[in-house]
């Protein structure tokens, strides 16, 4: 039985698809998740994160394949299934008119903690999320950090095998957001298994894995430094004040595949193969910006792969 | 039962416990809500109390009697008898009435038809017609309500003895008409108060949790659907039982409105109502997923009912047999029905027997629709 357990992966989907109206929301996706393994799904907004995650906890059905956590189907399973799965919506969900006690109180009983277990989890959670002085405060007089810490925790509650959360990081300081991901390791350290779905690159690059999603549909998946090492464009920096002006004359260029407005100036992904060209060229024309070779990042990894999956 | 079906159905019980609790919370958090669910009763209470007890004293009366003999004359005279009705016009013509009636000279007719005293003789029914000017609605349904105990009691005189007589009380109360429309309206108000509370509320509540995003937190938790269906149900029942204990209060009290029968059959039928419109309140809810349109459909599906088709200001009998049919489908004219015949007769449980099983299969239809329509997803 246990092994069977740990042999199946913690969250998995076949295939997955599931349409609204004309709308191909998720298309043929499918990704495993083993425990201790911490993996996110990046995509921009409308990717399909929030329907793929859905459909995995089984607040969705799928049109086509099948989504399963710890070997039981997603939309078919019943209480055993959530008892071993941990969700956050994208949205606030919990009740702000009820303290953080209440709101534990109530998911606790949900799950059917016992009493001393409850009280356990809650003085443990409450610890490492640093909550426990703002017990008696309503969820929504909470910060944005707060309060996903406080939606993590209820997620947490029941001690689950696996860990869905959608776009955990939203609307929140950058030092809780820091915390929240101290918070992510150590739980998959203690062997969970949490996937997590997110728009922003620099969360991505911290996961074990990531899957790119795109219009529903997984255009690259794999951990991400391997990810950059693949990458077979150079980066460029340009330094530019006048961003518009620099992004104008280098369009044109031999080679230029991709210009993104960064910090005081711009990136520039070039193919390999039109870089001797490239670099030529920009000396030639005679332009006033600065240009020098950067380390390509998962950013630029996830531009491309985009552009060329179009 | 074995141990697993026990304890799944204490975990059952304790999902179902933390719902109903949260749901008191939040009621406890916005106590606006129960204030006015507890001033609405007393409110409407008064209103109807006072102001329509004004309206029917003096009700001018024309008498069509084409029978002319003593039983045509003694009906004649109960009418007259009480205060309620000014005899202002005799007449052996039924075509005397209209035009009284167009000028405003009087709202309701007594027409006694040629053979009135033969057909009682006989001791088959013997009918007189009543006609009454719908367009004073308030007057035209305490009139006829006044009307129907007269009539009764006339007939009550012929009944074999031995017949336990359960108008003796309303033939009391004939000769106080200022507590008349206090005695007849309670029963009604008590659905009224109930569908626009704590129907509405209930209506709200499901909605709510899909407006807020935590619908999508709470399926992805144990709590299976009837569980929460019921948890949210309980303290719009319990706040519905208080409104319900308010108006009796204030009506017996302040209206010295009869209680005749059990106060614990009362809440019986009342209880038994109150989980069939809160069930149908859910349904509501569930199907419509947004509070704006669950609040609208309420309002025509429940209150609409119990105050137009529930017997309270118009009488069934009266309706169009379409009106007639679809308030026979509805709660509110059986709960009314029963509280008539408890409140005010003094009538047992055998007597209501039908209007508690009508309300339970309401109930239990609007349970089995509100399962089958919840789904455990968000889309
Ligand atoms: N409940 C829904 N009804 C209709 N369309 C939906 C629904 N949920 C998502 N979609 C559509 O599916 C696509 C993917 O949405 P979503 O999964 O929310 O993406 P993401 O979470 O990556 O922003 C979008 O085009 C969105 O409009
Ligand atoms: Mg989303």
């Amino acid at each position: 039985m246990s092994d069977v357990l740990t042999s199946s992966p913690a969250l998995e989907a076949r295939g997955l698809v599931r349409r609204f109206g004309r709308t191909v929301a998720v298309s043929d996706l499918s990704l495993s998740i083993a425990p201790g393994e911490l993996y996110g799904l990046v995509g921009p907004d409308g990717a399909g994160k929030t329907t793929a995650l859905r459909l995995l906890v089984g607040l969705l059905t799928p049109d086509g394949g099948e989504a399963r956590v710890a070997g039981a189907v997603s939309h078919a399973a019943g209480g055993a299934l959530r008892a071993s799965l941990g969700y956050m919506p994208q949205q606030y969900s919990l009740y702000g008119d009820l303290s953080i006690d209440e709101n534990l109180r109530f998911f606790g009983d949900l799950f059917g903690l016992s009493s001393t277990n409850f009280r356990e989890r809650v003085a443990h959670l409450l610890g490492i999320t640093q909550l426990t002085r703002f017990r008696d405060r309503r969820a929504d007089a909470l910060s944005g950090g707060m309060y996903k810490k406080l939606a993590l925790a209820c997620a947490l509650l029941h001690r689950p095998r696996a860990l869905v959360l959608d776009e955990p990081t939203n609307g929140v300081d950058p030092v809780s957001r820091r915390e929240l991901w101290e918070l992510l390791y150590t739980l998959v350290d203690e062997g969970l298994a949490v996937l997590l779905a997110t728009p922003y690159m620099d969360e991505a690059a911290r996961c074990h894995r990531v899957g790119l999603l795109q219009g529903g549909r997984l255009i690259a998946e794999d951990a991400p430094a391997a990810l950059v090492r693949a990458f077979e464009d150079l980066a460029y920096f340009v330094t530019a004040a006048d961003r518009d002006a620099a992004e104008a004359a280098l369009h044109d260029l031999p080679g230029v595949r991709a210009l993104s407005p960064h910090g005081p100036g711009l990136r520039v992904i070039v193919a390999a193969a039109d870089a001797e060209a490239f670099r030529r060229r920009f000396a030639s024309a005679d332009m006033r910006w600065h240009l020098e070779p950067t380390a390509p990042d998962f950013e630029d990894v996830f531009l491309m792969r985009s552009i060329d999956a179009e | 039962m074995s141990a697993p079906v026990l304890a799944r159905f204490s975990g059952a019980v304790r999902r179902t416990r933390a719902i109903a609790l949260k749901e008191f919370r939040h009621m406890a958090r916005d106590p606006q809500v129960v204030l006015l669910a507890l001033a609405m009763p007393l409110v409407l209470i008064l209103v109807f109390g006072y102001g329509v007890s004004f309206d029917v004293e003096r009700v001018p009366l024309v008498v069509v009697d084409r029978d002319r003999t003593a039983e045509s004359r003694a009906l004649a005279r109960a009418f007259t008898a009480a205060g309620t009705f000014d005899l202002v016009a005799v007449s052996d013509d039924e075509a005397a009435v209209e035009p009284l009636f167009r000028g405003g000279h009087a709202k309701v007719a007594l027409v006694i038809p040629p053979d009135f005293q033969r057909a009682q003789g006989r001791g088959d029914t013997a009918t007189a017609q009543l006609l009454v000017d719908g367009t004073d609605n308030a007057t035209a349904t305490i009139a006829l309500g006044y009307a129907e105990t007269i009539g009764l009691t006339l007939t009550q005189r012929d009944l074999p003895r031995g017949f336990d007589v359960p108008l003796r009380a309303e033939v009391r109360t004939l000769f106080n008409p200022a507590l008349r429309s206090a005695v007849f309206i309670v029963p009604g108000l008590i659905v009224l108060v109930l569908v626009i509370v704590s129907v509405m509320l209930t209506a709200l509540t499901v909605a709510r949790e899909y407006e807020r995003g935590s619908m999508e937190q709470l399926f992805a938790t144990p709590v299976g659907r009837v569980e929460l269906i019921l948890g949210k149900l309980m303290p719009y029942f319990v706040l519905g039982l208080m409104q319900v204990l308010l108006v009796l209060v204030v009506g017996v009290y302040l209206f010295e409105v009869p209680l005749r029968g059990s106060v614990a059959l009362i809440f019986v039928s009342a209880s038994v109502f109150l989980l069939a419109e809160l069930a149908f309140g859910l349904v509501i809810s569930i199907v419509t997923r947004s509070q704006m349109v669950a609040a609208q459909v309420a309002a025509i599906s429940t209150f609409l009912p119990a105050l137009i088709l529930s017997d309270f200001l118009f009488p069934i009998d009266n309706m169009p047999p379409p009106l007639r049919v679809v308030s026979s489908l509805l709660p509110p004219r059986y709960l009314v029905h029963a509280l008539r015949a408890i409140m005010l007769r003094g009538n047992g449980v055998e007597s209501v027997l039908p209007d508690l099983a009508a309300m339970g299969a309401f109930f239990i239809v609007m349970m089995v629709i509100a399962t089958r329509k919840f789904r455990r997803t968000v889309a």
